[in-house]
């Protein structure tokens, strides 16, 4: 499949784009529904829950703006994956560690999403049992520790991504441009971490 | 640093290309001064191995001697460089006399013998993408339009790469499972594009480098800057681009 003859330009590319949109405003959107639990816990959770899972035709947009992307992404992903043949330990650069961890967690991140989906959307579709199979989860100490694993490396995932998106299309040229741009990109996989931290932390607490 | 007695290599050695590769120590008397060609070329005189056998010469490539022309690139101590610039008494100071310097060729590209390689594949990437100013016809077409200053100033750096191959050699995404082309080839589209002769292809450059193991292969682990012996910003000339494409990708979508 190295395709000799087909050029994979344009795959790359919708690959490249749908990593971020939709991809990755979703997890942002994600993040911010599941923050009504900083309100009141449970029950505004439940209250955001029950109004996503209410709302009409969002199951249009769960299958044209997230399940068809994010298949897209996984798969071709994996393929990058593959592709790749990594020299981290001979050419110790941080770009070159940043290539490697981006490979990494894409594999990381495949698991975390299937499981995650499988468990929270596929398998139960009760809002109070959805709330209730993942609090279940993050109480205990295995299960918490697949969830910590899986957020973190999707947001690396998207902080780097979100860099080479920059890159890839043009934006971030020069090198001060490159710095910067990494930094900045760097705080969004810090900033992510911390917020993701924060919901599971308080996902945890949640008693019924 | 004290002199040592002798200089010592490891050399990763193959008959043929297609003969299993295995080492080979051997060692000459230390010399200031010596670069590592300069030492095979010493060891070439009486080629025995430290075991004492009587071996043949190690097969390596190289012509300018100063760092220009990119035929003697080999692995030195597992950094993609040139021999001919790899000088031993530097190589001393950062790695230390007593451990022997390891010489093997580069694992990107065929190996013809010894540390002799083919890159080939380079030079038929700069052909594919026309990294040339194309100025024959039947006619004489007379002067071209001079290059702005600022445009010179970031496109001479680009000029001199000589396709020696280290930023393929530490490219992840330049192996056997892909077909990229390769940084190199990238910047030199970089500054033809810039050419104002050279600008009169910019789009089958441009289409080349959308084509199979184009630009989009680019996986930015940026080694190839890190590696770069003439400090060439390739990462730049990468980004600058992918510009261009997407670019040219929107004028092949609406133009028509």
């Amino acid at each position: 499949m190295s395709s000799a003859k087909k050029s994979s330009f344009y795959i790359r590319r919708i690959h490249s784009l749908v990593g971020l949109l939709p991809i990755g405003i979703f997890m942002i959107v994600h993040f911010l529904i599941n923050s009504t639990v900083f309100i009141n816990g449970n029950e505004s959770y439940l209250a955001a829950v029950n109004f996503m899972k209410t709302t009409p035709g969002v199951i249009f947009l769960e299958v044209g703006l997230i399940a068809i992307p994010l298949l897209f992404h996984a798969i071709y992903g994996l393929y990058v994956v593959y592709v790749a043949h990594n020299n981290a330990l001979q050419y110790k650069y941080y770009r070159n560690w940043a290539f490697y961890l981006q490979r990494i967690t894409a594999i990381l991140t495949t698991i975390f999403i299937v499981i995650h989906v499988w468990t929270l959307r596929l398998a139960v579709h009760d809002s109070q049992m959805v709330i209730q199979t993942l609090v279940g989860w993050l109480q205990n100490p295995v299960t918490l520790a697949f969830y910590i694993i899986g957020y973190l490396a999707a947001v690396y995932h998207f902080g780097n991504g979100l860099f080479t998106f920059l890159i890839t299309w043009g934006v971030a040229k020069g090198d001060r441009a490159q710095k910067v741009l990494s930094i900045i990109c760097f705080c969004v996989f810090l900033a992510l971490a911390v917020w993701g931290g924060g919901l599971l932390y308080s996902l945890a607490q949640i008693t019924f | 640093m004290n002199a040592p007695e002798f200089i010592q290599l490891r050399v990763k050695r193959q008959d043929n290309p297609t003969s299993k590769p295995y080492w080979e120590d051997i060692k000459i008397p230390y010399k200031p001064n010596m670069n590592v060609v300069s030492v095979l070329m010493e060891f070439r005189k009486n080629p025995i191995n430290t075991k004492g056998e009587k071996i043949d010469p190690i097969v390596w490539e190289c012509n300018c001697l100063e760092e220009v022309c990119g035929a003697c690139t080999m692995l030195i101590n597992g950094v993609p460089r040139q021999s001919c610039s790899a000088l031993i008494d530097k190589i001393y100071e950062k790695y230390g006399s007593d451990k022997p310097i390891v010489l093997a060729p580069l694992t990107k590209f065929p190996v013809v013998r010894d540390l002799m390689i083919d890159r080939q594949i380079m030079f038929d990437n700069l052909r594919k993408v026309k990294a040339w100013v194309q100025v024959d016809g039947s006619w004489d077409i007379g002067r071209g339009p001079r290059m702005a200053d600022r445009v010179h100033e970031w496109a001479y750096p680009i000029s001199r790469c000589m396709t020696c191959g280290c930023c393929m050699e530490s490219c992840p995404n330049v192996n056997s499972k892909s077909n990229f082309i390769g940084p190199n080839t990238i910047a030199q589209v970089h500054m033809f594009n810039a050419h104002p002769i050279g600008e009169m292809q910019k789009e089958k450059r441009l289409d080349a480098l959308m084509g199979p193991g184009g630009i989009q292969e680019c996986g930015n682990a940026q080694n190839c800057k890190r590696v770069c012996p003439k400090g060439i910003n390739l990462t730049m000339s990468i980004a600058a681009v992918n510009r261009q494409v997407n670019k040219r990708a929107l004028q092949r979508m609406f133009d028509k």
